[in-house]
């Protein structure tokens, strides 16, 4: 459904890639997971995909193709409608209008990218609150966002993303800022709705607990490169990629000392992880190939790269 | 005896009709030593607590005493202060951007202390050693330092006054995970060293289960449930706890949990009903919440719930 290739994008006038050939596919109705700290690039991944780059960071290279219709133009500039993509934001109440009435702002969506007459479009607005579990959708329909508590906007966020019945939905960090016992009305929610209108699902988040509950697959990623992908329970239970394993030990246990406490350095042109890696040698500085370690199970990593050549060798 | 106590701890915001009571009723205690675990979800008067425990809020009423003697009132001695230390959420704007680390460690010993400069320059670089920074970043300043190393100089702050208690408000929220990991053996190992005891607040279970000795979880201004760590995570009594923990997403993936998903939020803490104040969402809810509120009672020894579902269990009488 979803087939992110290569994409690229850097700052204007910089050499510097925040996000370097990073692909990623996503099927009808799964959940995929875009897991990574702070400064992975998972964030403007979805933001280039939705054509919604921040000022100074430009489009290099890459397609973002929904159901076989590229994304891209000529100019690199991404053109979607909300039937194609649409996306949950970290924090509702931000992305949320805070002059608008919270069901005026869902029937506008409606409205312009259906083409539907107001009165209609408010009515089916309406039924999305319902539809996302809010209780009396009616009065709600009514509300500024400033009346209404973080879990409840960002059901109207979720109302509002899935009114046009996009094909991709992606979640940046949709619970984040929400309490525990609210994700986990959420996550039901999203699971239920996917399960209902089949949508491809890009499931960002920095949390690898969240991954094991929703995700079918995931895709690890670190300072704008892809380090691992592959089914859920493959990357988490036998992960390949020395950054996975490092990322997972920091969950439940003490991570490993060898692993240097240091920031993403976009400067380097080999591995990003490079620099911190315990198993870094020569090969490293070079751009590392996405090569399989299982079934349907890949890593970027030059000691994947070496045994599978000797192993073809031999 | 406990070293730090807290006796019916009040704090109301506001007053009349608008009035907010966020800490309604606390009875604590914090042992030498040992971290508790604060935890619960936003609202629930977690932080409020811990900011009136440091004495950056006064209690509305209670009484807090701090080895055996009340200190509410004295929050103005230094010796209080300077015994009572706080680490707080985001490192970048708890720590000055304009003053070196050398500086910033150096104002609460002038402050509270009457210890001499070269006292003040052996204490900054055995402190710096021992958060992992080293003496090298007494000349840098919070800007030029990643969220990690600000965490870090925040709690050598804290430090520095050689504190009994350090009251760490979400200390790791702010931080990656694999940071926030390397923060928490940090944190474990000062206590082994210095034997300091923590206020541990935090929304993340996962973190105050790897973290506390003891744990308290809150609800609503109400300390709902308090029991050891492995009790609490292991076997939780109070519905409410129960929730709370089967909502956390686990990294298992072949478990398979009996999730227990409330219904509805959290009520306005100034609209509380009349009884228990988990009513509304209590999938054990039964007449008697509805008119009375419970208190928290022990069931075992060393293991309180404020609850007449559980309370009223046959295996406790008493």
């Amino acid at each position: 459904m979803l087939q992110v290739n290569d994409l690229t994008i850097g700052v204007e006038h910089s050499p510097l890639s925040l996000l370097r050939e990073v692909s990623f596919t996503v099927e009808a109705g799964e959940i995929m997971g875009l897991v990574g700290e702070s400064g992975s690039g998972k964030t403007m991944a979805s933001l280039a995909m939705m054509g919604i780059l921040p000022p100074g960071i430009e489009f290099r290279d890459g397609s973002v193709e929904i159901d076989g219709r590229r994304l891209v133009d000529a100019d690199g500039v991404i053109r979607r409608t909300a039937e194609e993509m649409a996306m949950i934001f970290q924090q509702p109440k931000s992305a949320l209008n805070p002059t608008m009435r919270v069901g005026r702002q869902i029937s506008r969506v409606i409205r312009i990218n259906q083409g539907v007459p107001a009165d209609e479009a408010q009515h089916r607005a309406v039924e999305m609150l319902a539809h996302v579990g809010i209780p009396g959708a009616q009065r709600v329909a009514k509300a500024y966002p400033h009346q209404l508590s973080g879990g409840m906007c960002q059901r109207v966020m979720i109302a509002m993303a899935l009114s046009c019945r996009p094909k991709v939905l992606v979640a940046d960090e949709a619970t984040t800022a929400l309490d525990v016992t609210i994700q986990a009305q959420i996550f039901d929610l999203m699971r239920d709705l996917v399960a209902e209108t089949q949508a491809a699902v890009v499931f960002i988040t920095h949390d690898l607990a969240a991954v094991a509950e929703m995700c079918d697959r995931v895709t690890v990623m670190y300072g704008g490169q892809v380090m691992e992908t592959g089914d859920t329970r493959s990357v988490l239970t036998n992960p390949q990629h020395p950054y996975t394993r490092f990322l997972l030990d920091a969950v439940e246990r003490d991570v490993d000392p060898r692993v240097e406490e240091k920031g993403v350095n976009f400067a380097l042109t080999g591995c990003r992880f490079a620099h911190r890696c315990p198993y870094a040698f020569g090969a490293c500085s070079e751009f590392p190939p996405m090569v399989p370690v299982g079934d349907s199970h890949h890593a970027s990593c030059f000691l994947h790269a070496d045994e599978r050549s000797s192993s073809v060798t031999a | 005896m406990s070293l730090l106590e807290l006796d019916s701890v009040h704090k109301v915001y506001g007053s009349g009709a608008g009035a907010v009571p966020a800490v309604r009723g606390v009875d604590l205690a914090l042992k030498s030593g040992e971290t508790l675990g604060l935890v619960g979800e936003s609202g629930c008067g977690k932080t409020t607590l811990g900011r009136v425990v440091v004495g950056l809020q006064p209690a509305t009423s209670g009484t807090i005493t701090f080895e055996g003697s009340p200190i509410e009132g004295q929050y103005g001695r230094r010796e209080i202060r300077r015994r009572i230390q706080m680490v707080f959420q985001h490192p970048a704007q708890s720590l000055n951007p304009r003053m070196r680390v050398a500086t910033m460690l150096a104002e609460p010993l002038k402050l509270l202390t009457d210890v001499s400069n070269g006292e003040i320059a052996d204490r900054l670089a055995s402190v710096l050693t021992l958060v992992g920074l080293g003496p090298e970043y007494a000349g840098r300043r919070s800007s030029e330092l990643s969220g990690g190393q600000q965490q870090r100089v925040a709690i050598a702050r804290a430090l520095m006054s050689e504190p009994d208690v350090i009251v760490l408000d979400e200390p790791t929220s702010s931080l990656d995970q694999s940071v926030r990991s390397r923060i928490i053996a940090l944190l474990r190992r000062i206590q082994q060293e210095r034997g300091v005891a923590y206020l541990f607040i935090s929304h993340d279970l996962s973190t105050v289960q790897r973290n506390a000795d003891r744990v308290a979880v809150m609800y609503l201004g109400r300390v709902v449930e308090l029991a050891d760590s492995q009790t609490i995570f292991e076997s939780p009594q109070h519905p409410y706890t129960k929730a709370l923990l089967s909502a956390v997403p686990s990294m298992d993936l072949d478990e398979r949990r009996t999730r227990v998903v409330l219904e509805g939020e959290t009520p306005s803490p100034s609209e509380l009903p009349v009884g228990c104040s988990f009513q509304d969402r209590c999938p054990l809810v039964h007449d008697r919440c509805r008119l009375e509120a419970p208190t928290l009672l022990p069931i075992r020894p060393g293991h309180d719930v404020e609850c007449f579902a559980v309370e009223t269990q046959p295996a406790v009488t008493d």
